[in-house]
């Protein structure tokens, strides 16, 4: 027994020790430093993004490979990091001076990291461009990449908010599947045709204004694309159109039943079980990319429109919100030079058209998504899809974190939070979001 | 109240008296009470497990169907080959099992070394040397994340798997402190008497102490090993080449901005289970062989 | 800090020659952790302290500002008290009842039965599983209507709470997840209870003691070495409570009325989401004051209650 410990003992200490030595001798030399030494000019450039399996990784690799084809300057090496983390890591190796060439970013704090220099300012390669780059991608996302008037990311994928309804339950109602509703009026109306009740209990909602939608949206909608803070950075959270949409959202709260709406909610919180799918929602108000969950997951004939998100009233706008991603080339990358033509490549109307294909993102490109809308390869509901998305675009804001308060999500949604369950009234709850906010852009000035 | 020893069988071997016989009943009911409870407490504990190794059967269509059924409705079998086969699966095995076997043999080797030191042997400053074990398990860990990430950098480690291992060579501050509270508890005397005889600590330590606190290190061993194999936010920062991912990394591609694919997910995480489950299941047959020795090992 | 009975004695004999060479032999053992303290440890901990104290955002600036963190986190930020709050809540719940379940399941799995293993397999297993697929699990168990648990009650007659979307009970949700996988803490009393010589059941089973009786005076007082550890890593842990609450609450919004918004939470938030690592290393400070202060009393209190062979 004891002899044995000893042995088990010595053997472990050795082979870490072996362990120590192998894996110091490979520490020095990353991979970068390989490519620059080894074949000539050649620079190989570490490409991140949470892609990492299915459609878009397979999509990107393609892309990639046709990238290292078309010229013999700059090799591309795709390495995967899982989603969300892969911007801790990127944060730390950007502090620690040895960032990857190109990432994909959140589309909402280009601007923040900008200004707390962990991007590299593009503009000097802009400026050499014959051809105006910007006017490749849609002017609000172009508006999030500048930062004291030069660019920091090229866009690269976005997104918009839509409703989706269910043409079959449309009809069996009696509504009209190719007319959805406009205002929120009409909406309102249409989720009543819509219920099916059974004693107390809904069997059937046919809309609910929070499920994968926040109040912010329909605050911005109602206030004439205003988000929480204005273009000028002024904050605008208690605006009497904002207190009004917190309202109506009340109202439809009330009237389905806070119990009933928090068992639905919890229900398909974790994203699992899809109420759409399952036929107990008839219009839900989302992310115009859940066309690729309806895609793998809905049965065969799964009769669906989509629609703009409906106006507060006639002639105030149907006002949308949305997200996306970027390229940047994180500060203190090593070529930014070469980092900047594989993004120009990556963001081509050609590239972006192919990746959209494959993937059913919705492109920055403006003319990307043009073709995709008629293209040969997409089937009648891709079209409608790329359509809606494209003219949806055009009243589509993007919310870029505001500097003087980067983190103010926690205090507005609490607040909502407070409203929605009853604790304050609407204007209340928006007055005392307004003043934390305030505070807190003044402990940022 | 619950039965809490082990000593059925001895005591049963005991002189019969008048007694025994009442006795030896309230045995018997103690004991079915015990497998009640036991089977109580499982169902309980293993009701989770189960819905997920049912989902991951399951056909995406019928996950996301609502009210969700417990059982599958259909067996899809190739959710497993789907999932292996989305990334280097078997190879990220070998990837992790690297790292951890090396995390559990440091950890194993260093802290039970380390805290023999402190419970054993008195020298100056061993106070404040404990107390700043202590104070190592106080600082949040992701506010030194990045000076640490900085100095792996500096040191020319990051892309490699020796951050992950080395730092287990030097103990840890939690298995310090919970070898030390198993040393504490071993008499004195014991050491006196080998110090006697002319052994010197380190033959104390691993003649004596390591079989000693057997239960102790297989605990550490596989709470290590636990740490090591789920271990995420290690492998993350500091791995930058996919070759050399581990599994819980490759878990992560089920999921993506807006879909997450729940039965691969969670085939994956059922798979990636099993080597603990097994692992667990072996070693804690030492726990009751430690009783087996001579009734009690302990002197 | 931590007093033995035979450091006192040190300080007030001389040194002897045994002593001295004692002395050299635990410095030999304690020295991997001082090495690997100096190397790994103690650069980033002075890093963070030095950063508590001024605007440093990981990437471009770091000047000092004093206090200014400090006085901004307890007199401007309303968030810093409401995660404070909520991360006491959960400690305050979670250390004992996980010390409580984590003893009693390791008593009752220290027999000598029919299927034991695989009892104790079963009862560790909820602590193998670890990241995203616990909190799915748990978020599906919790659903208010078609959710393991609420069915279970249901049967009972019980309307079972929103559990997750209602603000009074995210956190006894939480705490119930947690105690689920209290198979680590368990994994611990079960190898301590293995110290536990059986003469001294054997003896007291003679004498005719209780089960309970046997447990209160036997079991408990041998295996009080693990349960001071366990309650102080426990609270040390409790109070650095953030993954799970970073995955269910949706990337770290907090929760319904930012009632899981624990300290780490905001902290993470602050240093991560809008880069005020300063800030977050001041926030650390406080958090590791408070810690420090709790074990402190913790081993002040020891003596009391924790009895070494």
């Amino acid at each position: 027994m004891v002899k044995r410990n000893k042995k088990w003992l010595s053997l472990g200490i050795t082979a870490s020790m072996a362990l120590l030595l192998a894996a110091c001798g490979n520490g020095g030399s990353t991979n970068k430093d390989n490519a620059d030494g080894g074949s000539g000019d050649k620079v190989e450039l570490e490409f991140w993004s949470f892609w990492g399996s299915g459609m878009r990784r397979d999509a990107v690799e393609d892309i990639i490979k046709d990238f290292n084809k078309s010229q013999d300057h700059i090799e591309v090496k795709y390495v995967y990091q899982p989603w969300g983390d892969i911007w801790t890591k990127s944060l730390a190796s950007i502090a620690a001076g040895d960032p990857p060439d190109v990432i994909v970013q959140d589309i909402n704090s280009v601007q923040q990291r900008a200004d707390a220099k962990q991007a590299t300012n593009l503009q000097e390669y802009l400026d050499k461009e014959d051809e105006d780059i910007s006017s490749r991608f849609y002017p609000q996302l172009w508006d999030t990449v500048m930062y004291e008037d030069d660019a920091y990311a090229l866009p690269f994928n976005t997104d918009t908010q839509v409703l989706f309804y269910n043409k079959d339950m449309f009809e069996e109602v009696g509504l009209d599947p190719e007319n959805p509703p406009a205002t929120w009026d009409e909406l309102e109306e249409a989720a009543h045709k819509l219920d099916v009740k059974k004693g107390n209990n809904f069997e059937r909602i046919g809309f609910y204004p929070l499920w994968n939608l926040g109040a912010d949206v329909w605050a911005l909608n109602a206030d004439h694309g205003t988000s929480w803070f204005d273009k000028d950075g002024n904050v605008k959270i208690n605006t009497p159109e904002k207190v009004e949409a917190l309202d109506w959202v009340l109202k439809q709260q009330d009237y389905y039943g806070r119990d009933t709406i928090n068992n639905h909610e919890a229900e398909f919180g974790s994203g699992v079980a899809d109420p759409f799918i399952s036929g107990l929602v008839g219009i839900r108000a989302q992310n115009i990319n859940y066309y690729t969950n309806l895609l793998e997951n809905a049965p065969d004939g799964f009769n669906y429109g989509v629609a703009p998100l409906p106006e507060k009233e006639e002639g105030s706008g149907h006002w949308s919100w949305g997200g996306g991603f970027v390229l940047e080339a994180p500060y203190g990358a090593e070529h930014p030079e070469e980092s900047y033509e594989f993004m120009k490549y990556m963001t081509s109307p050609e590239v972006q058209e192919k990746f959209g294909l494959n993937s059913f993102d919705i492109m920055a490109n403006e003319e990307a998504n043009e073709n995709l809308k008629e293209h040969p390869d997409l089937d009648d509901k891709g079209h409608m899809i790329y359509d809606m998305a494209h003219k949806n675009l055009e009243q589509t804001v993007i919310t870029p974190i505001p500097l003087e308060a980067p983190d103010y999500t926690e205090l507005v949604n609490g607040q909502l939070d407070e409203a929605m369950l009853g604790n304050k009234s609407a204007k209340e709850a928006l007055d005392a979001a307004q003043k934390s906010v305030e505070d807190l852009v003044e402990q940022h000035k | 109240m619950v039965e809490t020893t082990s000593s059925v069988t001895k005591a049963e071997s005991t002189p019969k008296t008048k007694h025994f016989k009442s006795r030896k009943r309230q045995k018997k009911i103690g004991k079915i009470i015990t497998y009640i409870l036991l089977i109580a407490i499982s169902i309980i504990l293993i009701s989770p497990l189960l819905w997920m190794v049912f989902t991951s059967l399951k056909p995406m269509n019928e996950i996301v169907k609502y009210p969700p059924t417990f059982f599958p409705e259909s067996i899809e079998w190739s959710n497993y080959t789907t999932t292996v086969n989305a990334f280097p699966f078997f190879h990220y095995m070998k990837n992790t099992l690297f790292i951890t076997f090396f995390v559990v043999l440091g950890n194993v080797v260093s802290n039970s070394f380390i805290a023999y030191g402190f419970a054993k042997i008195s020298f100056p400053g061993k106070n404040v040397l404990f107390s700043l074990v202590l104070a190592t398990m106080m600082v949040p860990g992701f506010v030194t994340m990045i000076p640490q990430y900085i100095l792996f950098t500096k040191l020319g480690w990051v892309g490699t798997y020796l951050p992950l291992i080395v730092p287990s060579f030097f103990g840890s501050a939690f298995n310090i402190f919970l070898m030390r509270q198993f040393y504490m508890s071993i008499n004195n005397e014991l050491i006196e008497a080998a110090q006697i005889d002319g052994a010197n600590h380190i033959y104390i330590w691993s003649h004596l102490m390591i079989p000693l606190t057997k239960p102790a290190l297989i605990t550490i061993g596989i709470q290590s090993f636990n740490g090591a194999w789920n271990d995420f936010l290690g492998p993350l920062l500091y791995i930058h080449d996919e070759d050399m991912y581990t599994l819980q990394i490759g878990l992560q591609t089920f999921q993506n901005q807006s879909t997450t694919q729940w039965n691969y997910l969670m085939a994956g995480a059922t798979l990636v289970m099993i080597p603990t489950v097994l692992l667990f299941f072996f070693a804690q047959k030492y726990f009751i062989e430690g009783m087996d020795l001579t009734g009690g090992s302990k002197g | 800090m931590a007093t033995t009975s035979t450091s006192k004695q040190n300080k007030k004999k001389r040194w002897t020659k045994k002593q001295k060479k004692d002395a050299w032999w635990g410095l030999l053992f304690v020295s991997p952790f001082i090495i690997g303290f100096l190397i790994f440890m103690l650069g980033p901990m002075l890093f963070s302290f030095i950063g508590s104290f001024t605007n440093y955002n990981l990437t471009s600036r770091m000047e000092f500002i004093g206090l200014a963190n400090f006085k901004r986190m307890f007199t401007q930020d309303e968030l810093f008290w409401k995660s404070l709050y909520n991360t006491a809540y959960y400690v305050i719940l979670n250390v004992p009842l996980t010390a409580v379940g984590s003893v009693l399941l390791a008593v009752l799995l220290n027999q000598r039965m029919r299927g034991i293993s695989i009892f104790r397999t079963i009862f560790y297993l909820p602590a193998i599983l670890s990241g995203v697929a616990v909190y799915v699990l748990w978020m599906q168990l919790l659903s208010p209507t078609s959710g393991l648990i609420n069915t279970v009650l249901s049967w009972f007659n019980i309307q079972g709470p929103a559990w997750l979307f209602d603000p009074v009970w995210t956190k006894p949700a939480l705490i119930l997840m947690k105690l689920w996988s209290v198979g680590g803490a368990m994994l611990l009393y079960l190898a301590t209870l293995q110290n536990v010589p059986k003469q001294l059941y054997e003896s007291a089973e003679i004498d005719g003691a209780s089960s309970f009786k046997r447990f209160y005076h036997i079991t408990l007082p041998m295996i009080t070495p693990i349960i001071f550890y366990d309650v102080i890593t426990s609270t040390i842990g409790a109070f650095q409570i953030f993954q799970e609450a970073y995955v269910m609450t949706d990337s770290g919004k907090g929760g319904p009325a930012n009632s899981l918004l624990f300290y780490n939470l905001h902290m993470w938030n602050k240093a991560f989401v809008a880069f005020d690592m300063g800030y977050a290393m001041a926030m650390s400070m406080i958090l590791f004051i408070i810690v420090l202060v709790l074990t402190f009393v913790n081993l002040k209190l020891a003596p009391r209650w924790v009895h070494y062979s």
